[in-house]
């Protein structure tokens, strides 16, 4: 199977692209960027009839953005240095990325800054739907079909101000046939069902249940589980699997009276029932339930063609197979399009191609109709999402497992302006990259922190509560059964250090845990701020009068501050790694 | 109900045994009451100590991550004929850790023709749910699920 690592590798060969240094030959592919064209971001070995292209985790991100990957990406022994946990360098050997090229900046944060300059801005749906459109012309569109694994209407400032409308539109735009969902729920189940009645996709999902007892829709599917398409002259069935854990992973009351969940037993019926009844040429699953759940998923359910999946916002330049079952994901805001090429014969899959196309917005035209909307959809929320809060003196990244800057920042702004011993901000994997020295935007900080559920609560906790609290969410993060993560990262911490073994028992991982440099005592209380998450629910004499939305306070700290200096000194030590990105093994 | 068919199915295990165990449990924890029973002595209750075997008949379906700890769906499924002369006589679900271990008891006769029991349970904490089984050839069978209660957070 061919990938772009090595159509790079071929293109460079064939454009002579080969320079020499110090007297060796050395190739240099997708090094230069004035060298790489749109062509060679096209190029595909194409096979069969049907092509689907594959989106994830948007992020509602539609205009261009920089992302930088996680430098450290920690999880179970047995699970450290597989697909889905894989960053940096291990990230880099197991694909054999070519350093400092585009692939490698897209796909790693190594030299992510140099990078960014050569190489700029990612993602956009007026650059995605030139490439989108130049498939189609390729294939024929009617043999085209355009998947979203969901959390696509959420993440920024355009898609809370619109309620997620301004996301609709665009994937109206982009022509997206099929989605499921995650932080689509967060605008409550009303709103969604709205939304869905603007959106020209199919929305499927076959875990999402009435849990009401009173209700009509009890022990019913809310949607549709599956979808039948015809591609090319083959029946596809797609089965839907929205986030599993929604409900637990966000507040419970949008959902209120449906019930989420892996149903693997349901979700087996479903692909019994599309090949028995239906007669399907192939299944496909569209999921949202994360990439190492779904390899998981992929060995327990059986007869599963392809699993499109997302959550975790992993690139993954190649498939893996399981079972039979060929499993991708197409990394996150809208940095890349996965298109993968199916050869259907004699009503079964034959073969196929896969290639996860990075959407370099350099290097891939913007389609001017995208502009035009992007444009339209931001214009009643210029003036406020364009003011220049301060500037930043190093880079401002979210993800890694424990520590990231512009996480690092939200927590400076919460102590400063709630005077607490602890802040606790979320570990979600979405957000935005500020490189050195630029302007931080108020759209940056919804690019962050844009929730409908914004507040930050200031509240009591007892010392051996918070002990408990971390060791319970480093379980849900770290558990060595991938079906028990709920795959976000840790939640980030202000004012606390500790030590990790991540290997421990639950219960065990945490070691000298430090509130304001002095050991955690146990009996002690201590202030908490807190917001995304659950954890006001646990405390006790919550400070009304200090509630307050995080992007406000986020946004007066860095007009206070003017140029914020956040360190990449991390507050977490990994006590059974050496490095943030091991290999298989736990070797770096 | 529940409570009431329980009790009344711990004296049948007790008569039907006619082993002194339970009631010498009964005995030395009389103060605390039938529910602050550990889960090993309200098996022992049930069993009479006979061997509980794991069994792959016994099809305990819970979820991984409780949506809610307060009302966790649980569905027991047994394999078995449900004829006079095999059939599943009960099935009790427990909670390992909760402070009060059991959580229903379900007395069963031929005549319901299938061994299913669908129903709620309230978890504390994560922990392992158990269903027991009991045939009627005097066996008894067991499945365990972990089912993980947090208070969640993360994106």
């Amino acid at each position: 199977m061919d990938i772009s690592r090595r159509d790079f590798m071929q293109i460079a060969a064939a454009l002579g692209l080969v320079t020499v240094a110090n007297g060796c030959a050395t190739t240099v592919p997708g090094r230069n960027p004035a060298a790489i064209g749109a062509k060679d971001l096209y190029n595909f070995n194409a096979t069969g009839k049907v092509t689907l292209l594959h989106m994830c985790d948007l992020h509602a991100h539609i205009k261009p953005l920089y992302w930088r990957e996680p430098s450290t990406l920690i999880s179970a022994p047995n699970l450290v240095g597989t697909p889905g946990f894989l960053c940096g360098e291990s990230f880099s050997k197991h694909y054999g990325l070519e350093p400092s090229s585009l692939d490698a900046y897209f796909d790693t944060h190594m030299d992510f800054e140099a990078l960014a300059k050569k190489f700029g801005k990612m993602g956009g749906i007026a650059h995605m739907k030139t490439l989108i459109d130049e498939i189609k012309r390729q294939r024929g569109a009617e043999n085209v079909m355009f998947l979203d694994s969901g959390d696509t209407w959420q993440g920024t400032g355009v898609a809370l101000k619109t309620r997620g409308e301004a996301i609709v539109k665009a994937q109206n735009y982009l022509g997206v046939d099929v989605m499921v969902g995650h932080w689509e729920f967060t605008y409550g189940k009303e709103r969604v069902q709205e939304l869905i009645g603007k959106l020209d996709a199919k929305f499927i999902s076959q875990n999402v249940v009435g849990d009401d007892p009173f209700a009509d829709e009890y022990e019913e599917l809310i949607f549709e589980p599956y979808t039948i398409e015809e591609r090319g002259g083959a029946k596809i069935g797609i089965i839907g699997q929205s986030f599993p854990f929604t409900s637990t992973a966000n507040p419970k009351e949008f959902t209120q009276g449906w019930s989420f969940g892996l149903r693997l037993e349901t979700l087996q019926e479903y692909v019994n029932e599309l090949r028995k009844e239906h007669k399907v040429d192939c299944v496909v699953v569209l999921s949202h339930d994360g990439f190492s759940v779904d390899q998981e998923v992929a060995r327990k359910v059986h007869g599963i063609d392809f699993i499109l999946s997302g959550h975790t916002h992993d690139p993954s330049p190649k498939p893996i197979t399981i079972n039979g079952t060929a499993i991708v994901i197409a990394g996150s805001h809208g940095k890349y399009i996965g298109r993968l090429d199916i050869d259907i014969q004699d009503h079964k899959v034959k073969g196929y191609e896969y290639k996860l196309i990075p959407i370099a917005s350099n290097i891939i035209p913007a389609d001017p109709a995208g502009v035009k909307l992007v444009n339209e959809l931001y214009a009643p929320f210029d003036k406020e999402f364009n003011e220049v809060l301060g500037q930043t003196k190093g880079t401002l990244y979210k993800r890694d497992t424990f520590h990231s800057t512009f996480d690092q920042l939200i927590n400076d702004a919460i102590m400063d302006e709630m005077t607490c011993d602890i802040s606790f901000t979320p570990g979600y994997r979405w957000g935005t990259t500020v490189l050195a020295g630029d302007d931080i935007l108020m759209d940056n900080v919804y690019e962050m922190c844009g929730i409908t559920y914004p507040n930050v609560y200031t509240f009591e906790l007892q010392g051996k509560r918070i002990a408990q609290l971390l060791e319970d969410i480093a379980d849900n993060v770290f558990n060595a059964n991938p079906l028990y993560q709920q795959g976000g990262d840790m939640s980030r911490l202000g004012g606390v250090t500790y030590s990790i073994t991540v290997g421990a028992k639950a219960g065990e991982r945490i070691s000298k845990l430090m509130i304001g440099g002095k050991p955690l005592d146990p009996n002690k209380t201590y202030i908490v701020s807190s917001w995304g998450g659950n954890l006001q629910s646990a405390g006790e004499n919550l400070q009304e009068d200090k509630i307050r939305a995080i992007y406000d306070v986020t946004r007066d700290y860095i007009r206070r501050k003017k140029v914020v200096d956040v360190s990449n000194t991390g507050n977490v030590t990994l006590l059974d790694y050496d490095c943030g990105c091991p290999a298989k093994g736990g070797g770096c | 109900m529940k409570r009431r068919s329980f009790l009344r199915g711990l004296g049948l295990a007790a008569a039907a045994s006619t082993v002194v165990v339970p009631s010498m449990v009964m005995a030395a924890e009389a103060p605390k009451g039938p529910n602050a029973f550990s889960i090993d002595a309200a098996v022992q209750a049930i069993t009479g100590g006979k061997p509980v075997v794991a069994s792959p008949k016994v099809h305990l379906k819970a979820p991984e991550i409780a949506e809610n700890g307060a009302v966790v769906p649980v569905t027991i499924e047994v394999d078995s004929p449900m004829t006079e002369d095999d059939y599943v006589k009960a099935i009790h679900v427990f909670a390992t850790k909760n402070s009060n271990v059991r959580c229903a008891d379900v007395m069963l006769t031929p005549a319901n023709g299938k061994a299913m029991l669908a129903t709620r349970v309230k978890l504390g904490t994560s922990q392992d749910v158990m269903a027991l089984i009991e045939t009627s050839k005097g066996e008894f069978l067991s499945a365990s699920q972990n089912v993980k209660v947090t208070i969640g957070g993360c994106g």
